[in-house]
């Protein structure tokens, strides 16, 4: 009797013992990292004010006529923002080439770009005198071309521009414009001359590129305040985010792909624009914000817009797509009468994982580059 | 082996005579029909739309019904975990210390039992009563937002199994306490104890850098390693609930330590009770 009784003792022991192993074993010693959050763009931050407010740098050239009792100073303003379209229907989309280039996604980006050694880089600093990883400020692509903003008051770079044979003159107050042409050699021995792209450059802070002569100079006359009274596509307080910008509801149309069409169509006829802003700082998280003229409809392309998204999600996840199911965990559709907010995240570690390529391509380089100088007898 | 079935029977007749656990099932059952009753859910293509809770919109944010649902499931499967042991400790203290009462004990023993079995037998009444709760509870919240939503998870039915698990180890302690003195208030005591002490087990890894480091560090790893670690289960079983990644390295050999836990604490009882006259 006694000796069964002290069995059971026995046995509590040996059951602690292997609990304790067991609870040790299952839970682990080392914290679990929390679980991915993803911070989304929706207003002005701090340190994204102080950057507004540091660009205000140029003030507008006034005609004073004498008719005024007291001239009102001008304020300064933002040229590149000043440069953006006006009207409805534009698209003005804005990089923050600066601050992408030093953001997570920045630096996985140029260790692509850096695969090959940089010698393209290398060339380009010094052709045109513009180092891409340090002048560049912004880059702004519009309808009617490209504007961008930074450091180009180097020498070779007005040189370039001007040499062939092209045609430059000044324009405006602080502007000067570029026909660059260029010529082909042909196989039966004559030459073809093309015109390139049409550039002004502006103060030596701002190269805008366009189709034709006139669109640079329309560009020009709306920083040096020229253009039309209405404001710019993307004001002030919509410069948040590394990306940002409007984009039309007809070049939206175009990025859907064929079998969403029926999608994109709804947007044309419910949306007039969609504003989007991008956080790139850790994860690349995105904002649209789709305004339209009717509550009711806005809030039924929301829905349909939700359900597609929950679609492809369910897709993702019966088709073992991991990675797209984890990134449209976050998406999200949040109505507010007349408006909505789309929200789409990628965590940075997923696009780690589909830019490793890049990394592994740039070892494997490195290591046969480092083969030959192996091999090489030291004197 | 029917012995043990038999005093686990006679538990359950015990529990079904308490107006106590009938007014926590009515209860439970009030919940699950008020919520079928007052929750409106709008569904497109998957994606929760809208939702009003007695007419009133709760959350305007359009996104998939399982991503919407999963802080709902998590809240559900902590109040269950938490809020099932709370309630086992106070509504279960009282079965073995009245099983092992004066009068009824003596009764039992001249039954053809062998002592082990008294304990073993209450113990599977008890984990019996607390599985049919939460199973009917969870499933009823399964069920209730499957029809509205369309989206079917077995997350709750599994994390209120898991809290079963844990209320496991706590009523071996309570069990055991009994076998000493028939307290049911020493017994809700030792139960809640246990409890607070398997939440802080659970966070073992986060405390300890915050005790001196020395002797009485390595008494709190110590102490705390033979602890079940509840708070962990907890935080797995809302994991679970909510279909996201678990926490937790193995899950079945954290639940299995939990349950050897309680084994070993009713083993003690076993060797207690084997000595004790009566």
């Amino acid at each position: 009797m006694q000796r069964r009784r002290g069995l059971w003792l026995v046995f509590a022991v040996v059951l602690f013992g292997l609990a304790a192993w067991l609870m040790l074993s299952g839970q682990g010693e080392v914290e679990v990292a929390p679980p991915p959050t993803v911070a989304f763009p929706k207003r002005l931050r701090p340190e994204e004010r102080q950057r507004m407010e540091s660009r205000r740098t140029y003030v507008m050239p006034t005609v004073d006529s004498g008719t005024a009792a007291d001239p009102k100073p001008l304020k300064p303003t933002d040229p590149v923002l000043a440069a953006l379209p006006r009207g409805k229907g534009k698209t003005a989309m804005v990089i923050e080439a600066n601050a992408i280039r030093h953001s997570p996604l920045g630096e996985l980006l140029l260790e692509c770009m850096m695969r090959r050694g940089g010698d393209d880089l290398e060339r380009f600093k010094k052709e045109t005198g513009v180092d891409p990883l340090k002048d560049l400020d912004r880059l702004v692509i519009t309808d009617e071309g490209l504007i961008v903003s930074g450091n180009f008051g180097d020498k070779k770079l007005k040189d370039l521009l001007s040499g062939r044979g092209s045609t430059n003159y000044d324009y405006g107050d602080g502007a000067r414009i570029f026909e660059p042409t260029f010529e082909r050699n042909l196989s039966d021995g004559g030459t073809v001359r093309r015109d390139g792209p049409r550039v002004g450059l502006w103060n030596d802070q701002m190269l805008v590129f366009g189709r034709s002569p006139d669109g640079v100079k329309q560009v020009i006359d709306r920083v040096e305040g020229r253009g039309p009274d209405e404001p710019p596509v993307i004001s002030e307080s919509s410069t948040y985010g590394e990306m940002y910008g409007v984009v039309s509801v007809e070049q939206l149309k175009k990025m859907f792909p064929p079998d969403q069409q029926e999608l994109a169509l709804k947007l044309a006829e419910v949306a007039e624009n969609v504003e989007l802003h991008v956080d790139a700082r850790s994860d690349f998280a995105m904002t649209a914000q789709v305004k339209g003229s009717n509550a009711d409809k806005v809030t039924d392309l929301g829905k349909s817009l939700g359900g597609a998204l929950s679609l492809a999600r369910m897709r993702a996840q019966a088709e073992g797509e991991k990675e797209l199911a984890q990134l449209l965990d976050f998406a999200k559709v949040n109505p507010d009468g007349e408006e909505f907010r789309l929200e789409l995240a990628v965590p940075l570690e997923v696009i780690k994982e589909q830019l490793a390529f890049c990394r592994e391509q740039r070892d494997s380089t490195a290591s046969q580059d480092a083969k030959p100088q192996e091999a090489q007898p030291t004197p | 082996m029917s012995g043990v079935l038999g005093i686990a029977g006679y538990v359950l007749r015990e529990a079904a005579a308490r107006k106590f656990i009938l007014a926590f099932l009515l209860g439970v059952t009030g919940v699950l029909v008020t919520l079928s009753l007052s929750l409106r859910i709008e569904v497109v293509d998957g994606a929760l739309a809208a939702s009003r809770l007695f007419g009133e919109v709760m959350d305007t944010n359009i996104l998939a019904v399982d991503v919407a649902l999963r802080p709902i499931f998590m809240a559900a499967a902590a109040i269950v975990f938490y809020g099932g042991i709370l309630f086992g400790i106070v509504s279960c203290s009282d079965f073995a210390p009245s099983l092992l009462s004066p009068g009824r004990i003596e009764h039992l023993l001249a039954l053809p039992l062998r002592r082990w079995h008294i304990l073993a037998g209450t113990f599977l009444g008890v984990m019996t009563l607390a599985v049919c709760a939460a199973l009917y509870g969870s499933l009823g919240l399964v069920l209730i937002f499957g029809v509205k939503t369309g989206y079917w998870t077995v997350g709750p039915i599994i994390s209120a199994l898991l809290a079963c698990v844990s209320f496991a180890a706590v009523y071996a302690v309570m069990l055991t306490t009994a076998t000493v003195i028939r307290s049911a208030a020493l017994c809700a005591a030792l139960g809640g104890l246990t409890m607070v002490a398997g939440i802080i087990a659970g966070y073992r890894a986060k405390i300890a850098p915050f005790i001196e480091e020395g002797l009485s560090r390595e008494l709190f790893k110590a102490v705390t390693l033979l602890l079940p670690r509840l708070s962990s289960l907890a935080q797995a079983s809302m994991d679970l609930a909510a279909s996201a990644p678990l926490g937790v390295q193995s899950l079945s050999m954290l639940l299995a330590g939990v349950l050897v836990f309680g084994l070993g604490m009713l083993a003690v009882g076993f060797w207690w009770f084997e000595g004790r006259d009566y």
